[in-house]
């Protein structure tokens, strides 16, 4: 039986199909690299919280290090609505029958996006009011982001698997369906979860930089101990990355192997630069971060092909009508520029040093 | 049992209580900070600082993450509409984005940095955020009235003919002015934790003229918005659905309490004013949110996108085809595809699930068993046929005459006391007048 989806809406695209998978992956890559520091961050204040209680260190790390979070989180969020709108620009029809079959579960990530956001707050103002529960705080609200992550791998693993849509809506309530549990949604959360740890590490190694000046042993020991996250993270992330391959089905898995030039040269570069991004991580930390920013960059354009494989064999978004809304696009790219531009501004002005005239 | 309508709502009025005074809140900061500076006023300056915490704490977090809460909830109860919106304003949603990027960058800035930014620095964060707030207001609010007010866009399809719709100014000019009095709710709240009494008086007597500016320009504008409106939706809101019409009177009922109170209460009297007495004005506001919300969103009955999608997805261009081919046939998601003579109120259930779920639950909210209490197949069968007539917030029924008829056997299987008549048997043949497209539009 060829699989039940939904018809693309009757609106032609407000832009050519590239250029929506172009800003689709660039805005993913934005989200992605903030939301690995938000969740490796989040583990490693876990465990630091846990240490703490014996290890001056880790509580003078958690002290510093939870201050960096609430933004952290703020721009997770923000950066995480672009991708997703123009996820449902080009593949609609899939992500919103998938969203729909596991209809309560996703919208629980709301809620638990709510919660965890204040725990993150709570945990990061109230350190020494919390005192020991401070440790239990950052648990349940690292716990919930990943639940929350969870969700989203299931969600967007089922998008990708418009032959099991009738089924499911055959099978029980719609709406109830908790999402997938497969070895594809396993390899693919131990992947994400892996990459968070790494990158949640080098956070820390660069956040320490800031702490030179005030406490220069701790900002020393705190860049070694971030870093040995970062390494670890991305040393058994080559394991994940294997064990994630192949747990694709056949014809996607051979194209990152040989089968299809662009795929395969994508993954050996990816690979070569995690492996020079950890090699570089000792002595230099911009040289390793450009080069993990790679490897990100380049498993997030991966990702995206992965997709458009499943898809390909019941809709290609290069089929659909274009009416080109080019004006509008041309205000969205020069507002942009220059909201980027205004906040750089204002991060410049926040970082320069100088002093508040007082009210006399 | 909650049913899509009623999650939404509850997401949506919480949601708008925040944003529209993360947007007048943005102005409040500013300008009570310039105010503090140019009064050489310590006192006021403190109690800005600690206004924005609350702001922050309420703003960036229950803000931000309940908007994303709409995104998700209308998308799962009518994806066809959230689709629609997102194909015909994506520009406009990802300039919204740039605006909240710079806003919450601001935001962060301004709040962290008042120990390190110098006064005028940090005044012109706060200006950069008020700006790039009321912006997203004005994007998103041309989106929101265009559901309402398509206006030409139904004939002529661009962006701009859509976004500048009939009742975008207006409505803009609203929210504006929503989002003033707003500031002036939760200043009054955070006001009323002020220890130094002088302070207090003087920042409550402060905040509530907000209130009451903000609610000064509401009505006026609000006249102009009315006017906008397509003439059914006035009519619905002014007598033709009673449910409607008391919704809208509660509206004009808080909204003026809100008014009494503040100027009784904290504009004369500053002094005697208490936290409880904030809380009740910030209940009140709600309140006046909550159903002035809900009546927006009522008027616009029997659309989703007036004139264009019904609220129930089905698009009015698609009326005959879907009416000659069947509602089971044109829809996907269904476990019968056909009225199956053997089955038939399963056939039925399923016409329900794609015609009338998006507004009705069975026995939760707007429960369709509570509708049909005490109905005869015959007067179900009437109401059918003529739904849209009969009831002008609906849309009318569209489908075979079979499916009518499966439908109409479902509904009365759900009747806890039928009458004594059997239900008719679902071959019986009813003679259907045909409806022209576009019949049921004002």
């Amino acid at each position: 039986m060829s699989p039940v989806i939904p018809a693309p809406v009757p609106i032609p695209l407000p832009a050519p199909a590239w250029l929506v998978h172009l800003l689709m992956v660039f805005t993913f890559i934005l989200h992605l690299v903030l939301m690995n520091f938000l969740v490796g961050g989040s583990v490693i204040l876990t465990v630091s919280s846990f240490l703490g209680r014996r290890d001056t260190r880790h509580r003078e790390l958690v002290r510093r290090g939870a201050r960096a979070m609430p933004p952290v989180v703020a721009f997770t969020i923000t950066l995480g609505v672009a991708p997703l709108l123009f996820l449902q620009l080009l593949y609609g029809q899939f992500f919103y029958t998938s969203s729909v079959l596991m209809a309560w579960s996703w919208l629980a990530v709301v809620l638990m996006l709510m919660l965890a956001y204040y725990g993150i707050y709570w945990f990061s103002m109230q350190q020494e009011e919390l005192g020991p529960r401070a440790f239990w705080v950052i648990l349940l609200t690292t716990l919930i982001l990943l639940q929350i992550m969870k969700t989203f791998v299931q969600n967007m693993s089922l998008m990708q698997q418009p032959q099991d849509f009738y089924a499911r809506f055959l099978a029980g309530t719609v709406g109830n369906y908790l999402g997938p549990i497969d070895a594809v949604v396993f390899a693919r959360l131990t992947h994400f979860f892996l990459a968070a740890l790494a990158l949640g590490g080098l956070g820390l190694a660069i956040l320490a930089r800031s702490w030179k000046a005030e406490v220069p042993e701790l900002a020393v020991w705190a860049r070694r101990y971030g870093l040995r996250w970062f390494q670890a993270g991305t040393g058994l992330e080559f394991l994940a990355g294997l064990w994630f391959l192949f747990s694709l089905p056949a014809e996607t898995r051979s194209a990152f192997l040989g089968g299809d030039r662009l795929a395969t040269s994508l993954v050996v570069v990816a690979v070569v630069l995690a492996l020079l991004a950890m090699a570089a991580a000792r002595r230099s930390l911009a040289a390793s971060s450009v080069a993990i920013v790679g490897t990100v960059s380049l498993m997030a354009v991966i990702r995206h092909l992965v997709r458009i494989a499943y898809l390909r064999p019941y809709f290609d978004p290069r089929t659909l009508p274009v009416e080109g809304q080019w004006t509008v696009f041309v205000i969205f790219a020069v507002l942009l520029v220059a909201g980027l531009a205004t906040a750089v501004w204002m991060l410049f002005q926040f970082f320069r040093p100088g002093a508040r005239a007082p009210i006399s | 049992m909650l049913g899509g309508g009623l999650i939404i709502g509850i997401i949506a009025v919480l949601h708008v209580f925040v944003s529209h005074f993360a947007v007048g809140g943005g102005l409040f900061l500013p300008i009570t900070e310039r105010k503090a500076y140019r009064e050489n006023n310590a006192p006021l300056l403190d109690y800005v600082k600690s206004h924005s915490k609350f702001f922050v704490l309420v703003v960036l977090v229950f803000g931000a993450v309940s908007g994303v809460g709409i995104w998700w909830s209308i998308g799962l109860v009518n994806p066809e509409a959230t689709a629609t919106l997102i194909h015909v304003f994506v520009w406009g949603w990802a300039i919204e984005w740039v605006f909240f990027i710079v806003e919450i960058a601001a935001a962060f800035i301004y709040y962290y940095g008042w120990d390190r930014l110098d006064a005028k620095t940090h005044l012109m964060v706060g200006w950069i955020y008020f700006a790039s707030a009321w912006l997203s207001l004005f994007v998103i609010n041309g989106i929101l009235a265009f559901m309402l007010t398509p206006g030409r866009w139904t004939e002529s399809p661009s962006f701009w003919t859509a976004f500048f719709n009939p009742s975008m100014l207006p409505s803009c000019i609203v929210r504006t002015a929503v989002s003033v009095a707003l500031a002036g709710v939760y200043g009054l709240v955070t006001a009323a934790t002020l220890r130094d009494i002088a302070l207090r008086t003087e920042v409550v007597r402060y905040a509530a003229k907000w209130v009451l500016v903000g609610t000064l320009i509401i009505p006026l504008a609000g006249v102009w918005y009315i006017s906008t409106l397509p003439t059914l939706a006035r009519e619905i809101s002014m007598g033709a659905a009673p449910a409607v019409t008391i919704f809208a009177g509660l509206s004009i009922f808080f909204s003026a309490l809100v008014v009494t109170f503040t100027y009784f209460g904290p504009y004369q009297h500053p002094r005697y004013f208490n936290l409880t007495f904030a809380f009740l004005i910030a209940v009140l506001a709600l309140s006046t949110t909550g159903v002035t919300e809900w009546v927006r969103e009522a008027v616009r009955k029997p659309y989703i996108i007036y004139g264009y999608m019904y609220a129930n997805t089905l698009r009015v261009g698609e009326m005959s085809r879907v009416r000659q081919q069947g509602v089971l046939r044109s829809a996907r998601f269904v476990r019968i595809h056909e009225v199956d003579p053997q089955k038939p109120l399963e056939s039925g259930q399923d016409v329900f699930r794609v015609q009338c779920a998006s507004c009705h639950t069975v026995d939760g909210y707007n429960s369709i068993r509570f509708a049909v209490k005490g109905w005869s197949p015959e007067m179900i069968e009437y109401l059918l046929l003529h739904l849209n007539e009969l009831k002008g917030f609906m849309p009318p029924f569209i489908g075979t005459d079979l499916e009518r008829q499966a439908l109409r056997d479902w509904l009365m299987s759900l009747n806890l006391q039928p009458t004594t008549r059997e239900p008719t048997s679902p071959g019986v043949q009813a003679v259907t007048p045909p409806i022209p497209p576009g019949a049921s539009k004002p």
